[in-house]
């Protein structure tokens, strides 16, 4: 660059200071509020008596939902103010009726705007660290900890700015600019979670969100993923990741700028390619949305086949709005008709299930142990199950109730049973660990009064209900030292057992009325008579309530002359 | 000197500059004229080098004009509606375009200053419309650019300063030879600047004429004959208009003057009188009913 091509740079540099300069100085306020604040009030209220020091592990520790809003915030503002001057129609035309090439132009501005970012950074790290050693206190956090937290905040935050650099580049309005940018930060998990959603609508048996959820898709939404900083430190293959992919975004925003029409300051899109693009992909968006809004509320094929037209015919006429800015874009109607066309046909397709994923059924031979419960993440993470005294949720081995959980889901992938908020719905997860190591889940809402034969079956197992109630695990709980049974209206004790014969007597009792618990009971739940307070003896409490049908439990209390009382 | 060819710019599918065709000669001033909606303003950004043609050539003094800087640096444009930046003075609008234009005088910023007497410290956006016209002209002129483009340069100017401001154009034109695009739809106010006038009509540069040459070349007789007009002297002049009130016939007339005299004494007219016509009558002439120029 030649002295006088960079003395137009520096007139751009000196004109930023003045326009934008201020979003530095917030960014350095911000996070002199948010670091180096706290640190001095820690200072100034320390009593050496009391010792009270803040528990801070890390530099997130010290106020982490106030970070990660400005390392999200700051950056979208920094890529708005260095790119407004091509968003405003009469400064687009002033600056690029200028002697600088757009190449230069683009890039001095990324620089001074990653400069907003970084400077300040820099100037809190030294401060914070200034603070850490200046004031004697006993700090748990060092210099490596702030220097570790200024590596990951402004590989978030150029990451943030360059994914706003390249956005605005392809829109012509500064709004629009931070609205996409907002967008596009959540656009990824965002889709994600529509598209499982609205495939759990099309294909029976396809796992809700949930199951997704527990493969950290919290992780693509970048201030989401600073928030979780905190207990989980970037990998190197992540740093590299973001920078590389700020880079792309850096070299696209370039490549662009050189084609980008000066006219279209003042547009909603800068390039004429991106609208069918932007207002298929508005309606398309829309359109899971509506389905998965009715889907969650209505569970009805007629509410959701209405809540896709709507939805998407309202997102396909905002988009053609805000392109076309006016409202009268109604004679654009037949890109909508084209659209429904093709989802009608999307739609079709995925019904067909020409992956035959709604009929996989794996055989008995193959099958190492099965799923049968409610929740999705339980399959994900067997190590919760087993902690509470009542487990839902179970891995079954035996050959019979394999056997009976496949039978379970044979009969759904026949049935297909559409969701349907009128009856009495139950949740079922299947899942299947297979020999060679490969796991398939399904998930269904069933409506549970046809199905209850196979409920009974499995959930009446000797293995099933040895799992579920902590009191029938073997080892699963500590000595009984005391049980207390209450009056279930008026919470009083009515007989309190100490003595340790009693006891085993009591408990033998319960266990019994336990193993014969109809599943009805376990799923439903039936009118309660009573409550049983067991006091183990590491202080742990289990509580049980009695029903109708414990006839070994009533026996004994009645035997005990204290049934009555219970009813009273 | 500036070179269109066959520049065609479209918005939107709307052909804003469709097909124009224009040249420019060094060390003049040249007015485009034309009627709102004409593309007069989007065929200055263009030759200015902000919007880039769909098709088409733009040269200025040989050189490509999109994305290059060498010429860049020698060219100023003046909008419509001239844009500061926001909060700035003419102070700081001079230090920037003392970085950005390596031809920037300080003399001639400070010599102008007594001129334009505006506040250099004040905030310009504090100015009315026409001061802030005038601080864009003491900043282009202190530029002093090769090529001056201007949009409509002269609306909300005051007659003292828009004197003032022409005589300033003429003489950069005449010391150093600057060339000046100016755009109006207002021939009057062109007329006693420019050398040569083209005429934009729908996206297109429909004629381009020396104004001396077009002044010469056209005129208006006002005759009478004692046998009522003869029919071969149809033949013998390029008449552009006719018009009989009563035995007085008037007639726009294509040709030297002296020429036309000669050929209508011939046939011994009771009266010949040539009128003179004003620029707008010439170009109404020119280009026939459709034009309001």
């Amino acid at each position: 660059m030649s002295r006088k091509r960079w003395s137009a740079n520096r007139a751009m540099w000196t004109q930023n200071i003045r326009q934008i300069g201020w979003i530095a100085i917030l960014h350095l306020l911000l996070w002199l509020a948010a670091i180096v604040l706290p640190i001095a009030l820690v200072y100034s209220q320390y009593d050496p008596k009391v010792g009270n020091m803040p528990q801070w592990d890390s530099v997130y520790h010290i106020s982490n939902a106030l970070e990660a809003l400005i390392a999200w915030l700051v950056p979208v503002l920094a890529a708005a103010g260095v790119l407004r001057y091509m968003h405003d129609k009469r400064s687009a035309d002033f600056i690029h009726g200028l002697p600088i090439r757009r190449t230069e132009l683009l890039t001095g501005q990324i620089v001074f705007g990653w400069l907003m970012l970084v400077v300040p950074l820099v100037m809190v790290a030294l401060v914070a660290i200034g603070c850490l050693y200046g004031l004697d206190l006993p700090w748990r956090l060092k210099a490596a900890d702030v220097w570790h937290w200024f590596g990951e905040t402004i590989v978030i935050e150029t990451f943030i700015f360059a994914l706003g650099i390249a956005v605005g580049i392809l829109v012509g309005q500064s709004v629009l600019h931070v609205v996409l940018t907002n967008i596009f930060l959540f656009f990824p998990a965002g889709m994600l979670v529509l598209i499982y959603k609205n495939l759990s609508l099309l294909l029976s048996g396809f796992p809700d969100i949930h199951y997704y959820l527990s493969t950290e898709l919290e992780r693509l939404v970048i201030p989401i993923r600073y928030v979780m900083l905190m207990d989980q430190p970037m990998s190197a293959g992540e740093i590299g990741l973001l920078l590389l992919l700020s880079l792309l975004f850096f070299a696209i925003a370039v490549w662009l700028y050189e084609r980008r029409p000066t006219e279209a300051a003042g547009q909603a899109l800068a390039f004429r390619a991106l609208r069918p693009l932007f207002v298929y992909g508005v309606a398309f968006c829309t359109w899971l949305v509506g389905g998965f809004y009715f889907g969650e509320v209505e569970r009805q094929w007629g509410w959701i086949v209405f809540g896709y037209v709507t939805f998407s015919l309202l997102g396909y006429a905002i988009a053609q709005m805000v392109i076309a800015k006016t409202w009268r874009v109604f004679h654009r109607w037949k890109g909508y008709v084209a659209f429904i066309g093709v989802m009608v046909v999307l739609s079709f397709i995925i019904r067909a299930d020409l992956t035959g994923y709604e009929q996989r059924v794996p055989a008995e031979a193959d099958i190492k142990q099965v799923y049968f419960g409610q929740s999705t993440m339980n399959f994900e993470r067997p190590e919760q199950i087993g902690r509470s005294f009542v487990e839902y949720d179970q891995f079954l081995r035996t050959k019979e109730n394999i056997e009976a959980v496949r039978a379970f889901h044979e009969q759904l992938t026949h049935d297909q049973p559409s969701p349907s908020h009128l009856s009495n719905v139950q949740r079922v997860v299947i899942g299947y660990v297979l020999k060679d190591g490969t796991r398939l889940i399904r998930c269904y809402e069933v409506p549970l009064e046809s199905y209850m034969t196979h409920f009974r079956r499995i959930m009446e197992s000797k293995e099933y209900k040895q799992q579920y109630y902590l009191l029938l695990r073997p080892s699963g709980y500590s000595p009984i030292r005391e049980v207390t049974i209450r009056n279930m209206n008026t919470g009083q004790p009515v007989l309190v057992l100490a003595e340790p014969k009693g006891i085993e007597a009591f408990i033998e009792a319960l266990k019994q009325d336990l193993w014969n618990e109809p599943v009805e009971n376990i799923i439903m739940g039936r009118e309660v008579y009573g409550e049983i307070e067991l006091l183990q003896s590491d202080g742990d409490t289990l509580y049980f309530s009695i029903n109708a049908d414990y006839v070994h439990v009533r026996q004994w209390l009645e035997q005990q002359k204290v049934w009555n009382k219970l009813t009273e | 000197m500036i070179q269109l060819v066959d520049v065609t710019k479209t918005f939107d599918r709307f052909p804003a500059v469709n097909g124009a065709t224009m040249t420019v000669p060094k060390g003049v001033i040249y007015g485009l004229l034309g009627p709102n909606g004409a593309g007069k303003t989007t065929l200055l950004k263009l030759m200015a080098g902000i919007l880039r043609q769909d098709r088409g050539t733009i040269v200025i003094d040989g050189e490509e004009v999109w994305e290059n800087t060498n010429v860049k640096q020698r060219l100023l444009f003046l909008p419509d509606f001239v844009y500061f930046f926001p909060h700035t003075t003419i102070r700081q609008m001079a230090d920037f375009y003392e970085q950005v234009y390596p031809s920037f005088s300080r003399e001639r910023f400070v010599e102008l200053q007594e001129a334009f007497s505006l506040d250099l410290d004040k905030k310009i956006q504090q100015f009315s419309k026409g001061m802030q016209r005038q601080a864009a002209f003491w900043l282009a002129f202190s530029v002093q650019p090769d090529v001056l483009i201007m949009d409509e340069p002269l609306d909300g100017l005051d007659a003292f300063v828009r004197r003032h401001v022409k005589q300033l154009l003429i003489d950069e034109v005449v010391e150093r030879e600057m060339t000046i695009v100016i755009s109006s739809h207002n021939l009057r106010e062109l007329e006693d600047l420019c050398g040569i006038v083209g005429l934009m009509e729908r996206g297109t540069v429909r004629l381009e004429r020396d104004l001396d040459e077009l002044r010469a070349g056209m005129h208006k007789l006002q005759l009478a004959f004692r046998d009522g007009f003869p029919s071969e002297l149809v033949e013998r002049l390029d008449i552009v208009h006719r018009e009989e009130r009563g035995s007085i016939v008037l007639l726009v007339v294509r040709g030297e003057k002296r020429r036309i005299e000669e050929t209508v004494r011939a046939f011994h007219p009771l009266i010949l009188d040539v009128l003179p016509l004003s620029l707008e009558e010439i170009f109404m002439y020119e280009i026939g009913r459709g034009a309001h120029v």
